[in-house]
């Protein structure tokens, strides 16, 4: 059975192959996002002037004979909450209109350096705070499999744009999902990886303590590939410690027999019976391949939620604090002193969402209930952080659902908050323990829509994850990866 | 009824450190407005801090010269509050473990005022009103701040005052600020209540807010003890409030703005990771340590013998003890030096902070040079006197100005021929010494003291003089 | 119980104006995400104090000066400025 193709050796292969200029490759995806990003709403900001330039200079290095890189002259696109110099960067909030960052986030250094080309800027949750995207000023992102379901979120512009196959890769943000629950929507592999394996300095902060920044691409090799070129030491973060091990692809094809992959039960406590058929499918398929599957408990699962809303809502209503119209960004046209002027920019300039977690946030920090809510959930997280260790004496990979549904309807999600938070449970903890995770496709639904798994990692262990990720996606690819009816045909 | 003072002290100190504490931006004091900033100290979305290793040196530094305990576990927090001059609308500060805590500075009077702790924080930027509008400048943000915090110990403004000139003395001494209060490197917020003299309770206390000079804190204390008392005595009670002194008609009024939202919302900044402070290392920075005004004082009196009162005077500025040290060494007696600087040279400097800088056209080795040549009676002290003056005008060294010749007295022979040409050069002084007129003698002493360059011996002198009249 | 005053003071320290007519709404709202939090109120801890994900410690900068930003550049992004300054009219009506 021949092997799952990357799509970004596929590229490379094409263009040191001169079978196509890197200029045609980009302006063949820019014509497609001309003709698909009205339905899918994925990018919110087209860079075609510095796409064609950077595929000009990718062109000329391979005229000139030049080493290519594995991932030069790959057109790709960047959530929009990932700071690029001179191209604005809004967290699809008003607040942010018109904001063009002066410096580059270190991850955009480190592919520019890959002479990456950037197709533009994706669609997201306002401040990645939401999972539908909808949350967005410029409106959510569509599913490439359904237009009337949402992409997913926050990440759902970036999910759109690879499963709509108008961008080969790109890079999200996960702080309780926003990487993995859009690529499990959208049929795609996504990866969350290790806290500090990949630098934050540039990414405009949601969350400081969750944040991590990692790729979404169609193939688990692709993901192994980006990440390895993104996950280094930055001396800019100094939570960052770079990819600790080898890299991801240098062992991505290794045997898995006798891997031990674990299942909780409070992972598969209340979630749809098909996603939970597609999981235990899964354990089969892992058996059939010779890993071990093994039950254990995650008690404190069970409080992950909460612990979670209350951590990144309180970091977020600090992060959020400096949108006070003075040094960038949207200010109120009228007002009467300096304190109106911000409190006016910031209630006309941030969404619902956002002010509802800015207000839980300064609440559970505020006198006479920050021991109660934030104190408590910090060590609550300790505890989580403890539990998933104990795990990872057993197993060395946990098998989950990504979501425990599939895409909702456009619409059905922004209604009720606390409805839609809770659809975060499978993922959050993840966050809150530190954990790599990977989402890759495992079925669909009834209506067709993906179902997504998730592989969960012992820390800085993504090439173990990447690894089961890969053995899976070989075996069951032609059953569970359905490419989209749009965008580019390589 | 009398009543007593109760005041504490908070004291912003600016660390000389070359760059800002969480990036790579020049602490330069001036510079025209947002010229000395980044992504970072504008607190633009997505950048992070980083700390500056010798912020942490520094402020340890601090703490071990105030006596104070280093923690050895330290984290940085956030304290949040939105004001313009503030980029992240959050300052990053330390809440609940301090870098250092529990040390004390003693006093003159033998009290000590009791340090609570010393933690490590960033300035904000500066704003500038004009008709109303604000101009922001953060060329001062993220410059980085040790704040020294008191117990309420103070009992008296002289106790405040000495507490503030002794602390910037011993900051200048071990290197961490130039402590400016004028250029605010160094600033402070004091607490004041007043109580009746015996009550143990204190009283409801008020907090002036940013001053930056010890006069005008001594002022600003005297006045809102004054107010707090007239108050009390009045039947009504002080308000617990955060005020602000102004100097030019000498009053505290009630302060707006960032005060009406106290409530900080202190967390542990997620983007900093934990301060772990070693043994070692304390050890390494406590040896880094000079000898301490407090220390010199006592040597300079005991050991060398100055009298305490001019002690004080050369201890006061770094760079004068430190001229002194050297200017003394091996000579036969410290005071020699001692008074020359106290003496002739600040005649020559006009003003405090022209003694801190010292700078002076007289190295303090050819001062030595001068004094050997006294302590070894090459020359005599009025001699070496006037040379000293020539030195601080000419910046000359002393071998330009004192020749061989000019060394060894005047012997007999010349003494002598040299009275005789003074008793003929002075008919008028002979004629009022021989009318009985005592002291017209000397004029003719001085006639050979200056002829000889000092250097004839005028006791000798007056008696040859007396001879060659007779 | 959260209440309208509650609602007032958390507005005021996150610089968010609450209109009359909302108040109402976000107290209802407040309280509900508040319950929602209260999950954790009975939970077990063993009241370890959590330090940071990768008990990282002593990560710092060097005291060398790197060179800043243009001042043009610096308010590059800002609404108002003038005298190279960010700047913040008295009002604007």
């Amino acid at each position: 059975m021949a092997e799952v193709k990357s799509k970004i050796r596929a590229i490379n292969e094409m263009l040191t192959g001169k079978e196509i200029t890197c200029t045609e490759l980009t302006q063949q995806y820019l014509d497609a996002i001309d003709k698909s990003n009205g339905d899918l709403n994925a990018y919110v900001n087209v860079t075609a002037d510095t796409a064609l330039k950077a595929a000009k200079a990718v062109d000329d290095k391979i005229a000139k004979g030049e080493e290519l890189p594995l991932l030069a002259g790959v057109p790709m696109t960047l959530k929009d909450n990932i700071s690029t110099n001179g191209i604005e960067t809004t967290c699809c909030s008003k607040i942010l209109e018109g904001y063009k960052p002066i410096y580059d986030a270190t991850v955009w250094k480190l592919l520019q350096q890959q002479n990456a080309v950037l197709l533009g800027k994706t669609n997201m949750d306002e401040f990645a705070m939401g999972s539908s995207c909808e949350t967005s000023v410029f409106g959510g992102a569509k599913n490439p499999h359904s237009l009337n379901h949402v992409a997913g979120g926050s990440s759902g512009g970036v999910a759109s744009a690879v499963g709509g196959n108008i961008a080969a890769y790109g890079l999200g943000s996960d702080t309780g999902g926003s990487i993995r629950q859009p690529a499990s929507f959208c049929g795609i592999v996504g990866l969350k990886p290790t806290y500090g394996s990949v630098s934050r300095y540039g990414l405009i902060a949601y969350a400081s303590s969750l944040d991590q920044i990692g790729p979404i691409t169609t193939t688990v090799e692709d993901t192994a590939i980006v990440y390895d070129a993104i996950a280094k030491l930055d001396p800019m973060d100094s939570t960052s410690q770079g990819n600790k091990g080898a890299g991801a692809c240098a062992t991505l094809k290794n045997d898995i027999k006798g891997m031990k992959i674990g299942i909780a039960k409070e992972y598969l406590e209340g979630i749809r019976d098909d996603v939970k058929e597609a999981i235990l499918n899964a354990c089969n398929v892992y058996r059939s391949m010779g890993a071990e599957i093994v039950e254990f408990d995650l008690p404190a699962l069970k409080y992950a939620l909460p612990v979670y809303y209350i951590l990144a809502c309180a970091e977020a209503s600090s992060n959020l604090g400096r949108y006070d119209g003075i040094r960038y960004g949207y200010k109120t046209p009228t007002y009467n002193d300096v304190n109106d002027m911000v409190c006016k920019t910031r209630s006309e300039g941030f969404g619902s969402e956002v002010k509802r977690r800015i207000m839980l946030g300064t609440y559970v920090l505020s006198a006479g209930y920050y021991d109660a809510y934030y104190k408590k959930a910090q060590n609550l997280r300790g505890t989580i952080v403890k539990d998933f260790k104990n795990a990872f004496e057993k197993v060395d990979v946990i098998l989950a659902p990504t979501v425990p549904m599939t895409a909702f309807e456009v619409g059905k999600a922004v209604s009720d908050p606390i409805e839609t938070y809770l659809t975060d449970i499978c993922t959050v903890p993840i966050n809150i323990a530190g954990l790599p995770a990977v989402s890759v496709p495992c079925g669909f639904n009834a209506k067709g829509m993906p179902i997504g798994m998730q592989l969960i990692g012992n820390t800085f262990a993504e090439s173990t994850i990447l690894n089961a990720a890969w053995h899976y996606e070989n075996a069951t690819h032609s059953t569970m990866f359905k490419s989209a009816e749009m965008g580019v045909k390589l | 009824m009398r009543y007593e003072l109760v005041a504490g002290l908070e004291t912003h100190v600016e660390l000389s450190t070359k760059t800002k504490i969480f990036c790579g931006c020049t602490t330069e004091f001036g510079g025209s407005p947002n010229t000395h900033c980044c992504p970072i100290c504008i607190g633009l979305p997505g950048t992070l801090p980083k700390l500056n290793k010798e912020v942490v040196r520094y402020a340890i530094r601090a703490g071990l010269a105030t006596n104070c305990e280093i923690s050895r576990i330290s984290k940085m927090d956030r304290k949040n509050y939105c004001y313009p001059d503030l980029s992240k609308a959050y300052q990053i500060s330390q809440y609940d473990k301090p870098l250092c805590k529990n040390g004390y500075i003693e006093l003159s009077n033998g009290r000590r005022i009791r340090l609570n702790r010393i933690h490590i924080e960033e300035d904000a930027g500066k704003l500038i009103h004009q008709k109303g509008d604000t101009y922001v400048d953060y060329n001062r943000g993220g410059v980085p701040l040790i704040e020294i915090v008191t117990e309420p110990d103070f009992r008296s403004v002289d106790e405040v005052r000495e507490y503030v000139e002794k602390l910037q003395l011993i900051m200048r001494y071990i290197g961490v600020s130039d402590c400016k209060m004028q250029e605010g490197s160094m600033r402070c917020d004091v607490n004041i209540s007043v109580r009746p003299e015996g009550q143990k309770e204190f009283g409801t206390r008020t907090e002036i807010k940013n001053m930056n000079s010890i006069a005008f804190m001594a002022k600003a204390i005297e006045y809102e003890q004054e107010r707090q008392i007239d108050i009390i005595e009045s039947g009504g009670s002080v308000q617990q409030e955060t005020l602000r002194y102004d100097d030019v008609t000498n009053t505290t009024s009630s302060m707006r703005g960032k005060e009406d939202a106290n409530d900080y919302r202190y967390f542990r900044d997620p983007d900093l990771v934990t301060i772990n402070v070693t043994d070692q290392e304390v050890e390494e920075l406590e040896a880094t340590i000079p000898e301490l005004p407090d220390e010199k004082l006592e040597r300079y009196v005991e050991k060398l013998g100055i009298p305490e009162a001019d002690a004080q005077l050369l201890v006061k500025y770094r760079r004068v003890a430190e001229y002194f040290e050297k200017a003394s060494e091996g000579t036969a007696n410290p005071r020699t030096a001692a008074n020359f600087i106290i003496g002739q040279i600040f005649r020559t400097i006009e003003n405090e902070s022209a003694k801190e800088e010292f700078d002076i056209p007289v190295s303090a080795e050819s001062l030595r040079e001068l004094i050997k040549l006294l302590d070894s009676k090459k020359i005599r002290m009025n001699l070496a006197k006037s040379t000293l003056d020539k030195m601080l005008e000419t910046g000359k060294k002393v071998s330009d100005l004192i020749s061989e010749k000019d060394m060894g007295g005047l012997d007999e022979e010349a003494t002598k021929k040299l009275c005789q040409e003074a008793v003929d050069a002075n008919p008028n002084a002979v004629a009022d010494y021989k009318g009985g007129k005592e002291k017209a003698i000397k004029a003719i002493v001085g006639y050979v003291m200056k002829n000889s360059r000092g250097k004839a011996d005028a006791m000798k002198a007056e008696e040859i003089i007396k001879q060659i009249i007779q | 119980m959260v209440s309208h005053e509650d609602v007032i003071q958390i507005a005021r320290l996150a610089k968010l104006s609450v209109k009359e007519d909302e108040l109402e709404a976000m107290t209802k709202e407040m309280q509900s995400i508040v319950d929602f939090a209260d999950a954790i109120n009975n939970a077990p801890t063993d009241g370890e104090e959590f330090d940071n994900i990768n008990n990282l410690s002593n990560v710092f900068r060097e005291d060398v000066v790197v060179e800043s930003y243009p001042t043009e550049k610096i308010l590059e992004n800002a609404g108002d400025k003038a005298d190279d300054c960010f700047l913040v009219k008295k009002r604007c009506l």
